[in-house]
């Protein structure tokens, strides 16, 4: 929605925000390991919309919660691969990028929130019920924020009003600051960061800031908690947003503005997504470029345009048929037989073939290379691999099962 | 998740349903024997069972009755190691070791009956406010309310004392005051349970209400009380101990509390054996229920059900 | 029709003649209550007037957004819930039907004897909530309900044999050896087998446990299913073999299906007829084509407007701003106009929308001390002083007003701290026919909206 008219190519050579490479993250399970996230490698550009599809089990909010190593790690582990990221710091001074799953847990911890921020699919739990959504967003800005805040108050501020802007107070501290001189200058502060958690909320279209302030979760309704969650998670202007599946719990017509709000808020701040969805349709309509994703791996890169005018993997094509639109008949959804395999220690394979309509042995004994298809199009699928013999090759002509 | 649907399965094995019924027991018994805690608990449940069990064999019963200590007065505050007996003798003169050993029996005997009591009386009170919901609820549970307002221990203690010193009351005692959690706990599940839509589902089949009760509610909803149960069961026993020690039972009953307290004089004379064993049987009891029953929370916990 | 019986003969042959399930002005309120004495001070009306019916063999699809009552419906039409007003008939003749229409446009306390005591045995014979002995049991074994979650609508204790087998054991239709073999059928029906009797449903997977639920409800060989979002809880290829087993289903057993749902793609894929909700009554009811190609009320464009669909050609979705009325107190006129993009004035504006509209301007909002109302469509807003008042009274004049609501405002002047506001009244919106059974409850297309225009 935001690359317009670029052609494909000059969308190719926008700066990198975000390369994945051959992330693997696996979780130590009774049986063995179960390969959640099983080599996955993908690219995000600047100001691009990247939609990462798949069904329940396929690994994309593990692959999403890892670039802020939000994935427990008694039961997961980081088994190999890199995130690599680039700040528009670093992009503007031409620098390295950092690897999110190396970096120190402090470094994280201030990435977090501020360059790179988490919206999530459930917008009742995502916020406190004990705190009022003042409370709650004011936390971002004491967060990332507090040296700005306390510049801007001027030279001669006490030192026991910094530590509370930078959240360091001991309890006697904080009732040291309801004593007159201090309590003026830390009323100065609150008034401060109400200032930038209204200009936040505002920024969302959000029409009463401080009425809405003044309120707890259970007070508002779902379109608007979300709301507060995308203002509190671009309210530093973050350079990559992670929204996971933010509008599965919407209603369909208020899903709708929440898109919208999402892409004008994308284009002002020039932030990039990295869009987790099972909705196909939905990825249709608000993504620049998609990946597909099935039992830990992703099977099919593209633009949306190049994805959806022609999909080549055989899951992105029955994913497809099984979508119910205006063009089908009832009884005639074309269905994907079969269920989602166990991950726990597969052997190489794709892992597709049991449900794949044309597998033939390879499928079955080795994983597929990807293979490029046109300008960013790429599949993983050996039908397409034309460097194979055709005897041992899979082709849509021959359906197996 | 097992790819059941696969129809290329050519080993179709069908097991009966009893063999599926005992395969889930055995995993759950599996699960919850893999805590060592727990295990610790259940190996001192099974050595005190084998004391009850054990007992005539132990020592020889008393005669009128058993569960009266017998009294050796020719060898009164004898220490632990006079031949004869082991563990030593009471002031008046009766065998420590038999005290422990009848008094298990003694315990057992006791925390069958309260629990036993207690869960079906608080089961159906639950079950009838949680269930049928409504009036019945709202006075039912003020009921539950106003009782539980009462500290238990005040309350278990005034009817003993109102009764009388003997052990049968103070079993009557904690039976009367000791049911009202569990019909707060089973209400509260009830209610939880009710919102499930297979209790809908059994609706639409047309179902008896009594049959959806036993079917549908009441076995998803028996968890919390039998981790309650668990640890009532040793509970019980310290509170029964508490009345015994300040006297509302029989004097010379074979029963730990009173020995805590009939060897309780002796003390600072050095006399520590008569009320130390006993004592010692009390916690042991207690821990062993308390240990097995947190185990059993852990696994029967709700969030971990149905995996 | 085709001919549909069972060895029991529940299933009436030549089905022409009569609706399967039929809702006359259906009205669900639920109390709400304060206070230590739980006093009842309001009524949540989740469904507030409904009537359709639903003829044999047809799918009828129930779609709308969270808290427009099409899942407190289908609990009434289902028997888990009573209507607190209206009633809902079942296998109503057309004939009886007929006979209640006559009825009912006569006033109430002008009927006959004759007219009130045919009404009372219609009830008797057809209205579920007063159905008995075999009259109940004939509509419970006929109505059968699959739920949207397939984890909670299975006893976990139970195994699939005892799930599915229930039903037949509870009416006594087999026991034994006889049981399991049916029960086995049943799951074969369904792309089961027999190799899953013995399990617990947590071994499965959800969209096969959805197929344990669709073989339990076809347990009694009912006429009727209501499908409570069966799909919703579902990956996509999932859903498209459950649904594909619901549509071969409906054909070899010529079952009618309630299909309730908020997809709009899965809704008309799978219906004859469908009803759009909002905030407890319905806006627009026609058949699928007319509603997807033809729709007919501002809720439904929305709604369209609002859906994703893969196979159109990239498109702006478009949602819907404004809020939605409190179901406690819902507008007297048309409960969608707060958020229609094409509110007309005549659609029933009220006090609350203007004391709404003031609370997005904090500074007009802060003077605000009392509304004083005199109606829903009459009131006096008290401020703090009559600067704040006059601030009122002119921002009511100007452009940033929604225009309909502007044009509505019949009367508004200001007495010192005091403004009082009147918008004219309306009637409340009913669901017209347009033609060729496509209702809608929309001024702009109905008559009743030609008569206010004129």
């Amino acid at each position: 929605m935001t690359v317009g008219a670029e052609t494909i190519r000059q969308q190719a050579t926008r700066p990198l925000v975000a390369s994945v490479r051959d992330l693997r993250v696996y979780f130590e399970a009774k049986a063995g390991r179960v390969h959640a996230v099983d080599g996955v490698s993908f690219e995000i550009r600047d100001g691009e919309t990247l939609g990462l599809v798949g069904e329940t089990g396929c690994g994309k909010s593990v692959t999403a919660r890892s670039f802020i190593r939000l994935v427990p790690t008694p039961p997961g582990i980081y088994a190999g691969g890199e995130i690599d990221f680039w700040s528009t710091e670093a992009r503007r001074t031409g620098g390295d990028p950092v690897d999110l799953l190396e970096i120190p847990h402090d470094d994280m911890l201030a990435i977090r929130g501020d360059r790179i921020a988490m919206i999530f699919q459930d917008p009742g739990k995502a916020l406190n019920p004990a705190l009022s959504i003042r409370s709650q967003m004011a936390e971002v800005f004491y967060q990332h924020r507090s040296e700005e805040i306390l510049m801007a108050m001027g030279p001669d501020v006490p030192w026991i009003v910094r530590r509370a802007a930078r959240q360091q107070t001991t309890g006697i501290e904080r009732m040291l600051l309801k004593i007159p001189p201090w309590r003026a200058k830390a009323a100065q502060l609150r008034r401060m960061v109400d200032d930038l958690v209204s200009q936040a909320l505002t920024e969302t279209q959000i029409a009463n800031p401080r009425k809405i302030m003044d309120s707890y979760p259970h007070e508002l309704s779902g379109g608007m908690k979300q709301r507060v969650l995308i203002a509190q998670a671009l309210a530093c202007n973050p350079d990559l947003l992670i929204a996971d599946e933010p509008t599965t719990a919407l209603d369909v017509t208020i899903q709708a503005r929440i898109l919208e709000l999402i892409a004008e808020l994308q284009e002002r701040l020039e932030t990039s997504v990295l869009y987790i969805s099972h909705d196909l349709s939905l990825v249709k309509e608000i993504c620049d470029r998609v990946a597909v994703m099935y039992a830990g791996r992703i099977v099919e890169t593209g633009t949306t345009e190049e994805i959806f005018s022609n999909p080549a993997h055989p899951y992105t094509r029955g994913l497809m048929a099984a979508v119910p639109s205006a063009t089908h008949k009832r009884g005639k959804l074309a269905a994907i037989e079969g269920t989602v395999p166990e991950l726990i220690d597969p052997p190489p394979s794709c892992r597709f073939n049991t449900r794949c309509p044309y597998a033939v042995d390879i499928c079955r004994t080795t994983d597929p290379t990807d293979v490029d298809l046109g300008e960013s199009h790429r599949v993983a699928c050996f039908i397409y691999d034309t460097s194979l013999d055709s005897a041992v090759r899979p082709s849509r002509e021959r359906r197996t099962s | 998740m097992v790819d059941v649907l696969a129809p290329e399965t050519a080993t179709v094995r069908v097991d009966g349903p009893w063999t599926v019924r005992l395969r889930r027991l055995a995993d759950v018994s599996k699960q919850v024997l893999s805590n060592p805690t727990t295990l610790v608990g259940l190996v001192i449940i099974i050595a005190l069972l084998s004391l009850t069990v054990l007992a005539p064999v132990l020592t020889e019963p008393n005669f009128p009755n058993p569960y009266q200590m017998p009294r050796d007065w020719g060898a009164r505050d004898a220490p632990p190691g006079t031949p004869g007996h082991i563990l030593g003798t009471t002031s008046t003169g009766g065998d420590v070791f038999y005290g422990v050993v009848w008094g298990a029996r003694t315990s057992l005997r006791l925390s069958l009956i309260v629990v036993g009591v207690t869960v079906t009386v608080g089961t159906i009170v639950g079950s009838l406010a949680g269930f049928i919901g409504g009036k019945l609820d709202e006075i039912l549970m003020r009921t539950v309310d106003i009782l539980l307002a009462i500290p238990e221990l005040i309350f278990a203690l005034a009817i003993a004392a109102v009764l009388g010193p003997s052990f049968g009351n103070i079993i009557f005692a904690l039976s009367v005051v000791f049911w009202v959690k569990y019909a707060r706990i089973i209400r509260g599940q009830i209610i939880h349970v009710k919102q499930n839509e297979y209790v809908d589902a059994a609706r639409i089949t047309g179902d008896s209400k009594l049959n959806i009760y036993r079917r549908d509610v009441l076995p998803n909803s028996v968890t919390p009380v039998i981790v309650q149960a668990t640890l009532d069961m040793g509970g019980i026993v310290l509170t029964a101990a508490t009345l015994s020690f300040i006297g509302l039972a029989e004097a010379g009953l074979a029963e730990w509390g009173v020995l805590v307290s009939d060897g309780q004089a002796g003390i600072s004379a050095g006399k520590w054996w008569a009320s130390t064993f006993p004592g010692l049987m009390v916690f042991l009891w207690a821990l062993a229920f308390n240990l097995v029953g947190d185990g059993m929370r852990d696994v029967l916990d709700p969030r971990t059900e149905g995996r | 029709m085709t001919t549909m019986s069972t060895e029991r003969g529940t299933r009436q042959k030549s089905t022409d003649d009569r609706a399967v399930i039929t809702l006359r002005g259906v009205e669900k309120y639920f109390p709400i209550k304060e206070g230590a004495l739980q006093r009842v001070v309001g009524q949540v009306r989740a469904v507030d007037g409904v009537s359709f019916e639903v003829r044999p063999g047809e799918t009828m699809g129930l779609v709308g957004e969270s808290g427009c009552g099409k899942t407190t419906l289908g609990r009434c039409i289902s028997g888990l819930a009573s209507p607190t007003g209206g009633k809902i008939y079942f296998r109503l003749p057309d004939a009886a039907a007929a006979r209640l229409d006559e009825i009912d446009a006569v006033p109430e306390n002008e009927r006959t004897q004759e007219q009130r005591k045919e009404v009372a045995r219609i009830d008797a014979e057809h209205g579920i909530t007063q159905l008995s002995g075999v009259g109940w049991r004939t509509y419970r074994r006929n109505c059968q309900v699959v739920f949207q979650d397939s984890f909670s609508s299975l006893n976990p204790r139970q195994l699939v044999k005892d799930i599915v087998g229930r039903p037949l054991r509870v009416y006594r239709e087999a026991s034994g050896q006889e049981l399991t073999e049916k029960v086995v059928s049943l799951l074969e029906s369904v792309g089961l087998g027999r190799q899953h009797l013995y399990r617990y449903p947590h071994q499965f997977s959800g969209g096969q446990r959805q197929r344990i639920s669709i073989a339990r409800a076809l347990a009694l060989d009912p006429e009727f299913i209501v499908l409570d979002e069966p799909t919703s809880a579902l990956d996509v290829s999932v859903q498209a073999q459950i649904l594909n087993l619901l549509h071969e289903l409906q054909s070899e057993r010529g079952l009618t299906y309630l299909f309730i749902s908020h997809d709009l793609g899965v809704v008309r894929l799978m219906s004859d007829r469908i009803a759009v909700m909002y905030l407890g009554k319905v806006a627009e009811h026609g058949t699928a084509h007319e509603l997807f190609e033809d729709p007919r009320h501002p809720y439904t464009e929305a709604l369209l407007a609002a859906n994703p669909d893969i196979s159109a050609e990239a498109s702006e979705m478009k949602g819907l701003s404004g809020t939605v009325p409190d179901p406690a107190n819902p507008p007297e006129g048309c409960r969608f106009h707060t958020r229609c993009p094409v509110a007309t004035p005549a659609c029933g504006w009220e006090v609350d929308d203007a004391v709404a509209w003031l609370q997005t301007n904090e500074t007009l909002l802060a003077g605000l001390l009392d509304v004083e109302r005199r109606s829903n469509f009459e009131a006096t807003l008290v401020f703090s002083d009559a600067a704040a008042a006059g601030a009122v009274d002119d921002a009511l004049q100007n452009a940033n007003v929604p225009a309909p609501m502007m044009n509505a405002l019949a009367d508004l002047s200001s007495d010192g701290t005091r403004v009082h506001i009147r918008f004219t009244a309306v009637e409340p919106v009913a669901l017209e026919d347009i033609g060729g059974g496509h209702l809608t409850a929309c001024i702009l297309h109905t008559s009743q909206g030609r008569d206010n225009r004129e």
